[in-house]
């Protein structure tokens, strides 16, 4: 693996209508969402981009290593709306196993400012990566589009971005803020068949689940709908 | 909205755009002849239109569909579901018309598509290069047959997951805060059952203007998109299953489709808006019609790579996606190109090489 000095890209995402990232566990026809991307997310799209632009070999030989073990922060949007959609979906019949259509209920939301994703790279690497991170047009659903709108070499503000609920110093109230479950890979030799859905074999889970904190109060509640503000943690 | 784009190019775009509508030249827009991917952002306007709802609740009234926005007002929204519902039926007609191949399930219109298959028996061993190759819709609207367990009495056997993400994806369509109104009406409908009788039923028509995105990837036709890698090396049918698409996209603009078509089928009157399309591999910018000054952004992005063609009516939105479908074709990835020279779609891939 390639190990000369690290640089941060920060990459900044529109979304230009709702989109919507299933917090892990929650139910598929009573989805919750996140107000942006988890790190095991934005690993996994890195994954399905890269290989679009540059091929299965070299994904699984260069950028793979990389990409499982990066430091990924992300920054949620200045301000984010989720309301709850009722829509008609197919889901699994648990007894036969066969597609069904039946309604579901599913938050959607709906960004102010871009969402920041910031990915610690070798230098040496900077430009496939940055190329790859152009490429992700959707986060959550395909429905989510997203467009990637600009990248900068620039580090990350702690306090701005999302942090699993065991790096808060005992004091900080994490009250007012947005939490959930999000996944994170299970560690930085997590295999390339872990994580690639078209290998059949059974494998151990690649992904492990956390409480994280978004620095993000809820402003307002209205109707069906909750709003989100980001509010920096302390640092 | 927080914006990292240049306000200088900007103006400069609204300046060509407003000597191109001047000058009627926006209609000749040179595409290039191969495309990997293309958006379209637009701003429609609906009048009396009830296409995506949120069900009854019980009651006898049909809930419009409604969604909070980060500016805290709360508007209309029509789901991107049944916009891409829509467009299947159409494309399905398009491609059966073409001479395209589809599969048993996408012949009689079941929404499943190959995962309808999976029970008959002559489909039974379902691989992804057969429903690529055997049919047009499946291929580029997408499908998924999900895994399932072998049963321990041993009368089923174990199924593999298989599918392939649609190569057309919809957002919401969400109607301007300020630009919308809603009008309830009371109509009467058939009970369930002849006992029943008559019922009173409240909807909703809405009218505004709505912003809405459209992103479809013409370069994963034929194409497993999980492994990128060709499929479908004919050319041809490639070409035809593009334009079925593009076809099926320039009518469901044109003439809105969803629910309750039947009897409140919405007036359109007014379509303007940017169709971005990017020759190699590349994401097709997408902005939001919600910021008023969206045509003028994505203008300012043209380059060599990223060509922008903007539309203020429905004529010229038509005139640029018949240019569309007369002169372009779907481009390979890279990673295909690379692949497949000494394969049979080699001769494609080396004329985009060039």
């Amino acid at each position: 693996m390639e190990t000369s000095s690290l640089t941060w890209l920060a990459a900044d995402y529109h979304f230009p209508a709702t989109y919507s990232c299933r917090v892990p566990m929650s139910s598929q026809n009573c989805a919750r969402v996140c107000p942006s991307p988890g790190p095991a997310t934005v690993r996994l799209a890195l994954i399905r981009a890269s290989i679009e632009v540059f091929g299965l070999p070299y994904v699984e030989r260069v950028l793979f290593p990389h990409i499982r073990a990066m430091s990924v922060q992300v920054r949620p949007p200045e301000c984010v709306a989720i309301s709850t959609q009722v829509l008609r979906a197919y889901k699994v019949e648990d007894a036969t196993e066969t597609l069904i259509e039946a309604p579901v209920s599913r938050e959607m939301a709906h960004a102010e400012g871009p969402t920041t994703i910031y990915l610690e790279v070798p230098l040496s690497l900077r430009e496939p990566f940055s190329q790859v991170l152009s490429m992700i047009g959707y986060w959550g659903q395909a429905s989510g589009l997203a467009w990637c709108q600009s990248i900068q070499i620039e580090a990350p503000r702690p306090e701005q971005c999302v942090r699993p609920l065991r790096l808060f110093p005992e004091q900080v109230p994490a009250r007012p803020f947005f939490s959930c479950i999000l996944s994170e890979f299970r560690d930085t030799e997590v295999a390339w068949e872990e994580v690639m859905p078209v290998i059949s074999t059974r494998h151990k889970n690649p992904l492990r689940l956390d409480v994280y904190i978004w620095p993000l109060a809820l402003l307002q509640e209205q109707g069906s709908g909750k709003l989100y503000r980001r509010t920096p943690f302390e640092r | 909205m927080t914006d990292t784009m240049d306000s200088d190019a900007g103006v400069v775009a609204l300046e060509i755009v407003d000597h191109a509508i001047k000058d009627g030249d926006a209609t000749k827009k040179q595409f290039p002849p191969h495309i990997y991917e293309l958006s379209i952002n637009v701003r429609a306007t609906w009048q009396a239109q009830s296409t995506s709802n949120a069900g009854s609740n019980g009651s006898n009234r049909l809930m419009p569909r409604r969604q909070c926005l980060a500016d805290s007002t709360e508007t209309d929204a029509c789901s991107g579901n049944i916009a891409k519902h829509a467009h299947a039926q159409l494309a399905a007609e398009y491609l059966e018309a073409a001479g395209c191949s589809l599969c048993p399930a996408c012949k009689a219109r079941d929404g499943r598509r190959a995962a309808a298959l999976t029970d008959q028996p002559d489909t039974k061993n379902l691989s992804i290069e057969w429903i690529v190759r055997n049919c047009g819709l499946c291929d580029t609207h997408g499908f998924l047959v999900t895994a399932k367990n072998a049963s321990s009495d041993g009368s089923t056997e174990a199924r593999q997951r298989l599918s392939k993400h649609s190569l057309i994806e919809f957002s919401f369509a969400l109607a301007l805060p300020e630009r919308h109104a809603e009008t309830i009406q009371v109509v009467t409908r058939m009970g369930d059952s002849k006992d029943e009788g008559q019922m009173l039923m409240k909807m909703t028509a809405r009218s505004g203007e709505y912003a809405y995105c459209v992103r479809y990837k013409c370069a994963g036709i034929g194409l497993d998109t999980d492994k990128w890698r060709l499929i479908l090396a004919d050319e041809e049918e490639r070409g035809r299953r593009h334009r079925a698409m593009l076809l099926a996209l320039r009518d469901g603009l044109l003439s809105p489709q969803g629910a309750l078509t039947a009897t409140m089928l919405p007036h359109l009157t007014g379509l303007k808006g940017v169709i971005v399309v990017c020759p190699s591999t590349g994401r097709a910018p997408i902005y939001s019609a919600l910021q008023d000054d969206w045509i003028s952004r994505l203008c300012a992005l043209e380059s060599e790579t990223c060509i922008v063609a903007p539309f203020e009516t429905i004529d010229t939105f038509n005139l640029l996606m018949q240019d569309l479908i007369e002169d372009t074709h779907p481009a390979l990835p890279a990673a295909c190109q690379r692949s497949s020279e000494s394969s049979v779609g080699a001769g494609n891939a080396r004329d985009q090489l060039a």
